[in-house]
């Protein structure tokens, strides 16, 4: 299994996937690699940079999404690789579910695990997950999983109710006004730079009518947005809808339910839905604030030489 | 503690002018020092070290650090008269005003200025935020090689300036897109919105006609009324307005340029002491300041309805009322500032929710009814308009001069604030 110390170069993998596309022909089944990343310390300009483009404030807490993009690389990789059925350019991420077991700070050092799983059906082709975990010190402080759709023929007969009337954004609704450079920004700081977040014109060759924001950026911006009301551990679980056109003005909504907050974003004028899903919060605190203090403590104590090779 | 009464001398303002009007090349500072010296010399201040002057701006340039500082060293008071900035939004005027008087009933001084000015012409424009990160670099650069790399990163869209936005930082939304679902939401009519900005106007324009306003105003710039005043203002004129916020809504929409206040440039200050310092210096007492309770709603989660950016006064009062004991009808006056039409109604509407004021503000019942005929009986902010900081200035000076030309009685003051935060305050004289 790839074993690694520092995240793969996106570039070659890019590149990779670009030349490499027409080889990927389908198969029923995901590779059963799992890359792993191991003690990666975190940049504080990286991180601040990132935390400024979504919107959060500059802390030495990572953003639950912050990890994601840390992740991303060995994702790349192993959708890049030559068993995987499905060539990485034209895939679709339709959803992606966090959890947070405590809050995870920037002197901690982070390693990763991304695998594959659960290639089934979906109404408009198929679908998989990338799982992907992030350990401090062996303890799970954050998983995440990202569905992809690859569209195609499916199994899976499609719903023909048509799409059920949305019910009115629920609870206090904010308006969200999204740069046309919202792209640009955010694939400096997340690495990814797919051509159709970058420029109307690279989206436009493949059939966007302009550029079109990053899900993982909205989820940021969306949860940045609960900026001292969410707890240290929680679940947020998103759908993304329609891609966001850039430049664009939203509408967000974020409501209190009894075990944390729904959220539900939609274009200001147009009402299409971007974003809907979730914070749910633990009913139970998972940790005491003594074991939290201890956690704090010992974490730049075990901080260990980085290795240089994979 | 031994306290003592804090007592309201008197005040003085200019008269509010509309944006980008006869004020649009005076600064703040230019606006408040001209201020504070109508107020010297309407009292015999000159060269008087006061106990302390507070006031502030809402929409403030950075080189104005020390604003109310620098506009006391201008002014005619006392080189020695100590100052610092406060910053509440709409607040601000009421907030300087209870900390003055809070620092006179401990016996910390003997007489302070609370006071408060804005302008929205002379508004601070910043540089873009992009040009401010690289030129922010290229200063935390140690060699020319390095700054000039960083200054290397400018580009042409940079120089684009950022202008101030009037929108809530956390929702994206102006106060009066804010108010414009509050208003919807609390089922307030354009029929009463609209009565209620005419009755402003003529109230405002009464009170000028019969020289309410003689103390309480120094002429600046040419202009010696406040500009926003329309003395044939009637339902009938306002009812031809169409919508300027709420759009979105549609035929719900009922918030026009009439009933929603102005931007505004201007400028207020209130003298305050004690009453041995009042009269060492042969100075009337028009009323005393009383209490005051401040308060602020979740507008960013909270209720659409019961959490609306300028509901916060809606929860302020309750706890002011059973703190000293006293209901609506003990007030000769009530002062309800009027950002909006629909803020005011809607305000008066929560007061009398019964539902609402048992769930939201733990009350037996409603809070109850103010008569109408104490309701902001020389107008409020829709005639005279709306100089951020500087209205509640404005309100408690002229307040304690109706107290005082009562003969005696009690009077409420209740403000609302961006950043979903309510100020009110209790005068007796």
């Amino acid at each position: 299994m790839p074993s690694l110390t520092a995240p793969p170069s996106l570039l070659p993998l890019y590149l990779k996937a670009a030349a490499t596309g027409p080889l990927h022909r389908g198969g029923d089944s995901l590779p059963d690699s799992v890359y792993t990343l191991s003690d990666q310390r975190i940049d504080p300009a990286h991180l601040a940079a990132f935390q400024q483009v979504c919107g959060y404030r500059t802390s030495d807490v990572l953003p639950p999404t912050y990890l994601h993009i840390l992740a991303f690389p060995l994702s790349v990789a192993l959708m890049t690789e030559r068993e995987f059925p499905f060539p990485m350019v034209g895939m679709v991420h339709v959803a992606n579910s966090i959890t947070l077991a405590r809050a995870v700070r920037s002197a901690e050092q982070v390693s990763f695990t991304v695998r594959a799983a659960d290639l089934r059906p979906h109404p408009a082709g198929r679908q998989f997950d990338l799982l992907a975990e992030a350990t401090v010190d062996g303890e799970v402080v954050w998983t995440s999983r990202s569905t992809y759709l690859r569209r195609g023929k499916s199994t899976e007969k499609k719903d023909d109710a048509k799409r059920a009337e949305l019910e009115p954004q629920q609870g206090a609704v904010s308006v969200l006004r999204v740069p046309g450079d919202i792209g640009r920004r955010y694939g400096g700081v997340s690495g990814d730079r797919n051509p159709i977040h970058l420029h109307n014109l690279t989206a436009k060759a493949f059939g966007f009518p302009s550029a079109i924001a990053h899900g993982m950026w909205l989820k940021a911006r969306t949860l940045a947005a609960l900026e001292g009301r969410l707890p240290d551990a929680y679940t947020a679980e998103v759908a993304f809808k329609l891609p966001v056109l850039l430049p664009a003005t939203l509408s967000v909504s974020a409501a209190q339910q009894d075990d944390g907050w729904s959220l539900d974003v939609r274009g200001a004028k147009s009402g299409k839905p971007h974003l809907a899903g979730s914070v749910t919060v633990p009913a139970a605190p998972t940790s005491t604030p003594k074991d939290k203090a201890a956690a704090t403590k010992k974490a730049p104590a075990k901080r260990a030489p980085r290795k240089k090779t994979a | 503690m031994n306290t003592r009464r804090a007592a309201i001398v008197g005040g003085n303002r200019i008269p509010f002018a509309r944006s980008n009007g006869p004020y649009a090349h005076a600064s703040n500072q230019d606006m408040l020092t001209a201020t504070l010296d109508g107020l010297v010399a309407r009292f015999g201040l000159q060269n008087e070290r006061l106990g302390e002057v507070a006031a502030g701006a809402v929409l403030k340039h950075s080189r104005d650090f020390n604003l109310t500082r620098e506009s006391v060293l201008g002014s005619r008071l006392s080189a020695e008269t100590p100052a610092y900035d406060v910053q509440q939004a709409c607040g601000t005027g009421l907030e300087t005003t209870i900390l003055v008087a809070n620092k006179i009933e401990l016996g910390q001084i003997e007489s302070g200025v609370a006071a408060g000015v804005d302008t929205t012409s002379d508004a601070p424009i910043a540089v873009n935020e992009d040009l401010r990160a690289v030129l922010l670099e290229a200063n935390r650069a140690k060699s020319v090689g390095a700054r000039l790399k960083a200054l290397a990163k400018i580009r042409p869209q940079q120089l684009v300036p950022s202008i101030p936005v009037n929108s809530e930082p956390r929702t994206g939304m102006s106060m009066g897109e804010h108010q414009a679902i509050t208003t919807i939401e609390w089922g307030i009519t354009r029929e009463a919105q609209d009565e209620l900005a005419a009755a402003s106007h003529q109230h405002l324009a009464a009170a000028y006609d019969r020289g309410f306003l003689d103390d309480l105003i120094t002429p600046y710039l040419g202009l010696s009324r406040d500009q926003n005043l329309r003395a044939d203002s009637s339902v009938e004129k306002l009812g031809k307005l169409s919508p300027a916020f709420g759009k979105a809504f549609g035929d719900e929409a009922t918030m026009t340029a009439g009933n929603s206040t102005p931007l505004t440039d201007g400028a207020a200050a209130v003298l305050l002491a004690s009453d041995e310092w009042a009269a060492q210096h042969k100075l009337p007492v028009l009323a005393y300041f009383v209490d005051a309770e401040t308060a602020a709603v979740d507008y960013v989660h909270g209720d659409r309805k019961e959490d609306g950016l300028l509901m916060a006064p809606v929860y302020a009062m309750p706890r002011l009322l059973q703190r000293n004991k006293l209901s609506f009808d003990d007030f000769d006056f009530i002062e309800i500032h009027e950002a909006f039409a629909g803020t005011v109604l809607a305000t008066l509407n929560a007061w009398e929710d019964d539902d609402f004021c048992r769930r939201r503000l733990g009350l037996d019942g409603a809070l109850g009814s103010v008569d109408r005929a104490k309701l902001n009986v020389n107008g409020s902010s829709l005639a005279a308009g709306h100089p951020f900081a500087a209205t509640g200035g404005r309100i408690v000076a002229s307040l304690a001069k109706m107290l005082h030309d009562n003969g005696g009685g009690r009077g409420l003051i209740s403000i609302c604030a961006a950043g979903g935060q309510g100020v009110v305050a209790i005068l007796e004289a």
